[in-house]
């Protein structure tokens, strides 16, 4: 499980200090896919840069029992200049795998052919994150954390994602940020709302949906 | 008190072990930095590895050039062509990794988003392989020089290779200063390409000695520790040449204020330098 004990994080714009999160403590559950919602704007991709480690929180901590991925998106921490597979040696390195496994498994998994060898910044997006994702799962992590990507790509790759993504169910975690229900509808066990810097995990899906839509129209 | 003694001692393992885990995910990320790094700067090119001589070698036969038209063959005892590459390399050494490490944590943003990699990782990638790829070039130009039938006898290798070390650490904590701030305030990148570069090659004596300037201009002239640093290096080179100037507790003490000033500044700005403000 992961453990979110009073995180705080605060950023300075020029309108003045932005309070993102405030003092946030939860406890995500393992083998379950967690759904984050949250309006533009509200810090979901800060939440899930923090329990990431990819940025430091102001305050409090995260305490983890296994092996969490880089937050996966659209932009993913890749280098445009180099290639897909450069790219995913770099990244087999820096997590100390099998180059060559991790190699193989993401050429076979992208489906992108020929483009594996050609410099990413001449992908499309949708190219991008089949590449980003087919790395992560190469890299067996126990949890996943996803940033609103999972809708790209054509109709057949996403059930193939979707398919793979729920083999690992028994053993792995994912966890979403989104701010479109239909994505954390489709794709989660259970759901929690980020809104003005605090974060309500609802024990049903149903439940977060209807307080979902309430905030929406609330702000509209 | 027994068992605090005792689960003190329980955990120094541990602490061990952490510490031996910790040290071996940065060796293992500085490793595929610096692979990663040899790929973008020298892969996209076809010379390749080829373009790492290219400018030194331009400006090694620029400079002999220039002073042969001269009539200076030699600088008092010490032949032309040595004397510039003992001048313009070990410098080279100096800005290219201070140039290399301020541009490492702009250009390497993205790479910031996997947890294990950090500002301090993608700095001194930069660093090592610059060091290490200029190394070889300075031993391969001694070499070419060599066949090509001038005097390359060194008198003291390991005090060269010290001074080139030296030079490195020198640029590491300038680097670090300038990689911290940078992504900050973008316009810096200016101030070292034009003021500190200039200046800096002209008044560090890679085209003459500390002895064969007037008296006033060398009293200037030797506040700048690179100075310091090549006339040493020569000094290591020949055996015909041996600085009265130079002071080795001024060049450590340089080296370590900016070593200082470089892992100070980076440990107050990493957080802001990684976000943007």
């Amino acid at each position: 499980m992961i453990k979110l004990s009073n995180i705080s994080k605060r950023y300075r714009t020029s309108a003045g200090v932005r309070l993102v999160l405030d003092d946030v403590s939860m406890t995500f559950p393992s083998g379950k896919s967690i759904g984050i919602l949250g309006l533009n704007g509200a810090g979901k991709s800060t939440l899930i840069r923090i329990i990431g480690d990819a940025e430091p929180a102001d305050a409090g901590r995260v305490s983890c029992d296994g092996r969490i991925s880089w937050p996966l998106g659209y932009a993913g921490g890749f280098q445009s200049s180099l290639t897909a597979r450069e790219n995913a040696r770099f990244v087999a390195r820096i997590y100390g795998e099998d180059p060559h496994y991790i190699e193989d498994f993401t050429y076979e998994f992208s489906e992108l052919g020929s483009y594996f060898d050609v410099p990413l910044r001449s992908y499309s997006a949708g190219m991008r994150s089949r590449f980003a994702f087919s790395v992560s799962l190469a890299c067996n992590f126990d949890y996943y954390l996803v940033d609103e990507a999972l809708e790209t790509g054509d109709a057949r790759y996403k059930e193939k994602f979707r398919r793979a993504f729920e083999e690992r169910r028994a053993n792995a975690s994912v966890i979403l940020v989104s701010h479109n229900e239909q994505t954390v509808r489709r794709n989660c066990d259970m759901a929690a709302i980020l809104h003005e810097g605090s974060l309500q995990l609802y024990d049903s899906i149903k439940e977060a949906m209807q307080n979902y839509q309430i905030l929406q129209t609330r702000t509209h | 008190m027994k068992s605090d003694v005792k689960s003190t001692l329980a955990t120094i393992p541990s602490f061990y072990a952490s510490v031996l885990q910790a040290l071996s995910t940065q060796g293992r990320v500085i490793n595929a930095l610096v692979l990663r790094e040899t790929k973008t700067r020298y892969g996209e090119h076809k010379l390749g590895f080829v373009w790492a001589f290219i400018e030194p070698t331009i400006m090694v036969t620029v400079f002999v050039a220039f002073f042969s038209m001269m009539q200076q063959d030699s600088q008092g005892a010490m032949p032309l062509v040595t004397f510039m590459i003992t001048g313009i390399l070990p410098f080279t050494i100096f800005r290219e990794v201070m140039v290399q490490m301020q541009g490492a944590i702009a250009q390497n943003r993205t790479l910031l988003g996997f947890p294990q990699v950090t500002t301090f990782d993608v700095i001194v990638a930069r660093g090592l392989l610059e060091f290490s790829v200029l190394s070889v070039v300075f031993v391969v130009m001694l070499f070419m020089v060599h066949i090509l039938g001038y005097r390359v006898e060194v008198e003291d290798p390991l005090m060269l290779l010290w001074i080139c070390v030296l030079m490195a650490l020198f640029g590491t904590g300038i680097g670090f200063f300038f990689a911290s701030i940078t992504p900050l305030i973008p316009s810096v990148r200016q101030i070292t390409t034009v003021a500190l570069g200039r200046p800096l090659f002209l008044s560090s004596g890679l085209f003459y000695t500390a002895e064969s300037l007037p008296g006033f201009i060398r009293d200037w002239l030797l506040y700048n520790p690179l100075l310091h640093m090549i006339e040493f290096g020569r000094s290591a080179f020949y055996y015909e040449f041996e600085s009265t100037y130079a002071s080795w507790s001024y060049v450590y003490s340089w080296v370590v204020c900016s070593l200082a000033l470089g892992m100070t500044t980076h440990q107050a700005m990493r957080r802001r330098a990684i976000v943007g403000i």
